[in-house]
């Protein structure tokens, strides 16, 4: 299984504040903080949103951090801000159109249009869901690891996983009924 | 050789997609999608979206120039946050977020908070807003400000007025730029005040102020588009927004310096 590439055992509350090691291993996981927080969020200002928060909760709460595998730690922070954040809108899932153009069209390959609609399936997603799917499929994570990382049950990973893969098979096949629809 | 084995569950057909079986039951799960049609056709789907989902964000894991900043900032913010208030700064950030959210799709989100009130001033268009009035307005050559430096007492009570809360003007001298002066602005709606001010080489930058009814703070934010960079925030009855076509370590050192400006 993939693990994540994250030696780091320091003492919580060993830097000082300002730029200290700390930070240091913060900054080091900003890249891929970045892409989780993206493939989180429905926009790019909503992505930049999360990680700036992300980022500042970490250093606040940085005395709770236990010393072990800081990468999984500001996953779940980012997780839970991600939650809290939608939590409200979940009865809502409306997506413009708009917000799926933003993409960069040079880092998805395929044609725009299904591309769009891809964005669009994921956006309607529970946040739940969408967050078990990317920490597997973009971020490498294997069921264990995201069970340990969110405080849950695997049988809930499991069930978040299919639930988001069926959803999305759904839509996807709904939405393009004509041409996806397999001659039986 | 297939079936007489451990029979194939859905989380083997996930773990098959995902590359966790080992080699011994992938090749079984393999053999009994032969036999299984449907379960191959939805294994297929799942597997090109896989695929179609890593292409959408297998590159956005970037280093930025600004995220030794990022990291500073929101470190110095931290220990500004806790010295001045006891609210816990992600509490507010986490408030704001919602908005923000909402903001963007088109729809205030309902508060987080049961029984908040409405923020008037919504964050996601403060940077917006402040974009738009750098480019509107320090292109101007001829009149970039209603009212001159010349003027600035006048000013300072004018837009004070008009902003319903005192009005310092901040001295950004220190920094090598004076005040051009200031214009009365809409923002969200209702009046907001635009300062501006140029460095000898005549490069401008914008300070927008608007209205806020909700006496709340939130964390400092950046924004950054086409060149143009935004430093953000909202402090109790005042949203303000710095913006400059500028590098953002400087921008950020005249935001720092409006901030503490403002405050007192």
């Amino acid at each position: 299984m993939p693990q994540g590439p994250d030696g780091n055992n320091r003492k919580p509350g060993s830097s000082s504040p300002g730029s200290g090691p700390f930070e240091d291993d913060v900054l080091a996981l900003l890249p891929q903080l970045r892409r989780y927080s993206r493939s989180l969020a429905r926009s790019e200002a909503e992505g930049d949103d999360l990680l700036q928060d992300c980022v500042e909760k970490a250093l606040a709460n940085r005395r709770h951090w236990r010393g072990v595998n800081l990468k999984a730690w500001t996953y779940a922070i980012m997780t839970n801000l991600y939650r809290n954040r939608y939590r409200q809108r979940a009865r809502h899932p409306v997506v413009s159109i708009d917000e799926a153009a933003e993409l960069p069209a040079a880092e998805v390959h395929g044609d725009p249009l299904e591309r769009d609609r891809l964005v669009a399936a994921l956006d309607s997603l529970p946040e739940e869901n969408r967050a078990v799917l990317m920490l597997v499929i973009v971020e490498g994570y294997g069921y264990q690891e995201v069970a340990d990382m969110l405080d849950l049950p695997i049988g809930t990973v499991m069930s978040r996983l299919s639930r988001a893969r069926q959803r999305l098979r759904d839509q996807l096949n709904d939405s393009n009924i004509i041409s996806l629809r397999r001659p039986r | 050789m297939t079936d007489k084995n451990i029979p194939v569950s859905e989380d083997d057909l996930h773990a098959y997609v995902d590359g966790f079986l080992d080699p011994d039951r992938r090749l079984e799960v393999e053999a009994w999608l032969g036999k299984n049609p449907d379960a191959a056709a939805m294994v297929a789907d799942w597997q090109r979206q896989n695929e179609d989902i890593r292409g959408l964000f297998a590159g956005r894991a970037e280093a930025r120039a600004e995220d030794a900043t990022l990291v500073s900032r929101a470190g110095n913010r931290t220990d500004i946050r806790s010295a001045r208030s006891q609210a816990r700064p992600w509490q507010a950030a986490a408030a704001v977020m919602l908005f923000v959210g909402g903001a963007i799709a088109g729809q205030l989100a309902p508060p987080y908070f049961t029984g908040a009130p409405q923020p008037t001033l919504q964050t996601a268009a403060l940077p917006d807003q402040s974009r738009s009035a750098f480019l509107i307005y320090a292109s101007d050559i001829r009149h970039p400000v209603e009212v001159g430096a010349d003027e600035q007492q006048h000013l300072a009570a004018w837009l004070g007025k008009r902003l319903d809360t005192p009005l310092r003007i901040p001295d950004l001298s220190a920094l090598g730029l004076k005040l051009v002066g200031g214009r009365l602005v809409p923002v969200s709606g209702k009046a907001g005040a635009l300062l501006m001010y140029e460095d000898d080489a005549g490069e401008r930058i914008t300070v927008l102020l608007g209205r806020n009814e909700e006496n709340r703070e939130t964390s400092f934010r950046y924004a950054s588009e086409a060149g143009l960079e935004t430093f953000y925030w909202i402090d109790g009855p005042i949203g303000y927004a710095v913006t400059g076509e500028i590098s953002r370590e400087r921008l950020q050192q005249v935001a720092d310096e409006c901030y503490r400006q403002f405050e007192t």
